[in-house]
């Protein structure tokens, strides 16, 4: 019995080791991905492959996935890997962005301003619900003008155009009218960087995913990052209910519309045929969308486009231009989301500030082709001009339009 | 059987009653065997760390995630060193509950003192050469218990650190320390420590007048349980390191923050308990010191054992020591685990 105890022991000393060498056979070999941009191994895609790329302009193999992420890069156990992701699966949500996007030769910092799109997004309208703000406290006695004073969080744009150079961070306990402290809690919902109320129809993410990467229900995020935005997604913030400002709570709708029309717009308002037709991306604008750099004291102030910018007045056709620049924006966005084949020579619509439509052509019997953005789906239009229309060259904002061309439900 | 080296490091017989495992307990061996595991799984994580500052954290999840077995060699050092700190720890309680610190063993019982505060120091520094963002507290904390200390306490802080800031520039005096520094302070200590237990007669046991068993086992039956001994601490750290792995944090950003609920290294969990009730210096500094210097005054001030009562557990003539040693054991523990579960 003695003489084999060191055996016996020994036996089992063997029958540990086979067991570690046999755990070690059992993990996932690490699959090293050593982008191009940071030249720096990751081993995320080891358990990750199956993560579809988020676009076209963020390759996987250039970019990988740490740059935008975050993460401990060589962890291969998940806690540890996961532990420093900037703001969990969303390195757009306004808190990180800027380390998480940012940079100059991304999208802050750049010399070429329209790349900008950190410090537009932070100062638009969409982030600093400064709009909203301010019309509250002024409705409720806390300032004496309609002047933006206070925004979600704090911004600062030193080269204003509008003349409004900073926002301090809107602090509701503060505020003393118990009105805007409600205000403050319940209806601070649907800047951009909000936690989206619960429910499919809000479903939505924060910071730039909050457009950009639209998704099916509240339980589906896609690693998908577009410029091609479906109306589904704005309306997961516009047009899902209104506020009631006696009880200062958001009212949901109620109805569940199933069609297009009925989707389209709360039952008071007057629409066209376009406007529930085309999604809201193929009218609207990026700098309306995402900011123009500036900070605004409302919507009306950012919000441009009319009827008009497609369709002209009786008296004048839409302004258009003729691309001759190969290094065009329009060019840039087209390739971006290629719905269009945009060549050199080609004619589009631009807007009033000459933001190139440029899913839009003139066409060589002077009327205009659109191209749905998010559904390739291709609209002929004509120009007011040459038309039966009737309304005086003073009176051209949409809502004119909308006297003789709104649609019934 | 012709006696091979390693039986020859052993003497040619001992008492059979005081190499029973019920006696020693195996600690001071199995202690030896560890820091041998130590020195072996620490060599090979030499090959693979980088003690710089931006790439430690780096180096160390290379070591534990994409080397071939690195995981588990780390785990490995982890353990044994954890386990050393108990062992050394219960080898300390076995010698005084047993009253074999007596002359003329006093000695070596202050050299075994000062290979268990050299464990420890060891412990830290490696912990602290994770250099992740766990290990921040533990070392602002305990590197300005240093500075506390009045008139020469920035001088070891120089010392022990470096210029800088603790979190930033420290790393290549903790490599060094734990590589060779301490290391080497270790290695001769436990070449001595052995030494001397046989210089000093063997394993503690009364004189022969007073002995009542006579009988003695070879040294090829010491061998034969050492061995033993190795297979069976072997199995458990190989289990261990298969099963626990050894602690791990994200790499440090630029400025580490030391959080509120940061946690000390469990075997400082006694000190930082401490370190609530008031000045540093006092209860981070002087009484931890007091409590070694109670600890080395054992042999010396406390009356002297009976000589038939060495190398008997429990004898009455040793029970002031058994008292002094077993209170401050209750304490700490007590302490450590107080801070546990705060």
């Amino acid at each position: 019995m003695m003489k084999k105890t060191i055996p016996f022991a020994s036996g089992l000393l063997l029958l540990a080791l086979a067991l570690v060498w046999w755990m070690d056979s059992k993990q996932p070999r690490p699959v090293e991905l050593i982008p191009t941009l940071t030249g720096q191994p990751e081993y995320c895609i080891t358990c990750h492959a199956d993560l579809p790329e988020i676009s076209a302009s963020h390759p996987v193999k250039t970019l990988g996935c740490v740059i935008c992420h975050g993460g401990e890069r060589l962890a291969l156990d998940a806690d540890l890997a996961h532990s420093t992701m900037r703001s969990g699966a969303n390195p757009s949500d306004l808190s990180v962005v800027e380390q998480s996007c940012g940079g100059s030769n991304c999208h802050s910092g750049s010399e070429a301003e329209n790349r900008n799109h950190i410090q537009r997004v932070m100062t638009s309208i969409q982030s600093t619900y400064a709009g909203a703000i301010a019309n509250i406290r002024y409705t409720f006695g806390a300032q004496t003008d309609l002047n933006a004073y206070f925004g979600i969080q704090a911004v600062t744009d030193e080269q204003t155009a509008t003349g409004i150079t900073s926002l301090s961070a809107f602090e509701p306990a503060n505020e003393t009218n118990p009105f805007i402290r409600k205000f403050g809690e319940q209806c601070l919902n649907c800047h951009i960087n909000a936690v989206p109320r619960e429910g499919e129809a809000f479903a939505r993410q924060t910071g730039c995913a909050a457009c950009h990467s639209p998704q099916a229900s509240a339980d589906s995020k896609v690693h998908t990052f577009t410029t091609a935005i479906p109306y589904t997604q704005c309306n997961a913030c516009h047009n899902r209910g209104n506020y009631d400002l006696r009880a200062m709570t958001f009212v949901e709708r109620t109805d569940h519309p199933t069609s297009r029309i009925q989707d389209y717009y709360q039952p008071i308002a007057q629409f066209t045929k376009c406007e529930y037709t085309l999604d809201c991306i193929d009218c609207h604008t990026r700098e309306e969308a995402m900011g123009d750099g500036d900070i605004h004291a409302s919507k009306k102030d950012i919000q441009y486009i009319q009827c008009k910018t497609c369709h002209g007045t009786p008296a004048e056709l839409p302004l258009t231009k003729t691309l001759t620049d190969p290094n065009d924006i329009a060019f840039t966005l087209a390739f971006l989301n290629p719905v269009v084949d945009l060549k050199l020579g080609d004619t589009i619509l631009v807007t009033e500030k000459g933001e190139p439509l440029w899913n839009t052509r003139v066409l060589p019997v002077g009327t205009y082709e659109m191209i749905g953005k998010a559904t390739r789906q291709k609209f002929a239009f004509r120009p007011v001009k040459g038309s039966s229309c009737t309304q005086t060259g003073a009176d051209q904002s949409s809502a004119y339009c909308h006297e003789c061309h709104s649609v019934e439900r | 059987m012709r006696p091979s080296f390693f039986h020859h490091l052993h003497p040619p017989t001992i008492p059979a009653a005081q190499a029973r495992w019920r006696y020693t307990l195996g600690a001071g061996g199995t202690a030896i065997f560890l820091m041998l595991v130590l020195g072996v799984t620490g060599i090979l994580e030499m090959f693979y760390y980088v003690p710089n500052p931006q790439d430690a954290a780096l180096s160390v999840q290379t070591i534990t995630y994409h080397v071939p077995f690195g995981g588990f060699v780390r785990n490995l050092h982890y353990w044994s060193a954890q386990l050393l700190l108990i062992v050394s720890a219960v080898h300390l309680l076995r010698v005084v509950f047993t009253a074999a610190y007596s002359h003329p063993r006093r000695f070596n019982y202050l050299l075994g003192l000062g290979l268990f505060v050299l464990a420890i120091l060891l412990d830290f520094t490696g912990y602290i050469l994770r250099w992740d963002s766990g290990i921040c507290y533990p070392l602002v904390t305990g590197t300005n218990l240093i500075k506390t200390i009045p008139l020469i306490g920035n001088f070891l802080f120089r010392i022990a650190i470096g210029g800088g800031e603790a979190c930033s520039t420290a790393l290549i005096r903790f490599y060094t320390w734990h590589i060779f520094g301490i290391t080497i302070a270790a290695v001769i200590l436990m070449v001595w420590h052995a030494f001397r237990v046989r210089r000093d007669g063997g394993i503690a046991i009364p004189p022969p007048a007073l002995r009542a068993d006579n009988t003695r086992i070879s040294r090829n039956e010491l061998v034969r349980r050492e061995v033993l001994a190795i297979l069976v601490v072997g199995i458990i750290l190989i289990l261990m390191s298969t099963f626990l792995p050894a602690p791990i944090a994200p790499a440090m950003t630029d400025k580490p923050a030391v959080t509120e609920n940061a946690r000390a290294p469990w075997f400082f969990l006694w000190v930082q308990e401490m370190l609530k009730w008031g000045d540093s210096f006092i209860f981070g500094v002087l009484i931890p010191l007091g409590i070694l210097a109670i600890l080395a005054l054992i042999p010396y001030v406390l009356p002297k054992p009976a000589g038939g009562d060495i190398g008997r557990w429990f004898p009455k003539s040793n029970r002031l020591a058994q008292i002094v040693v077993g209170v401050i054991a209750l304490i700490v523990i007590a302490l450590t685990f107080a801070m546990f579960i705060s």
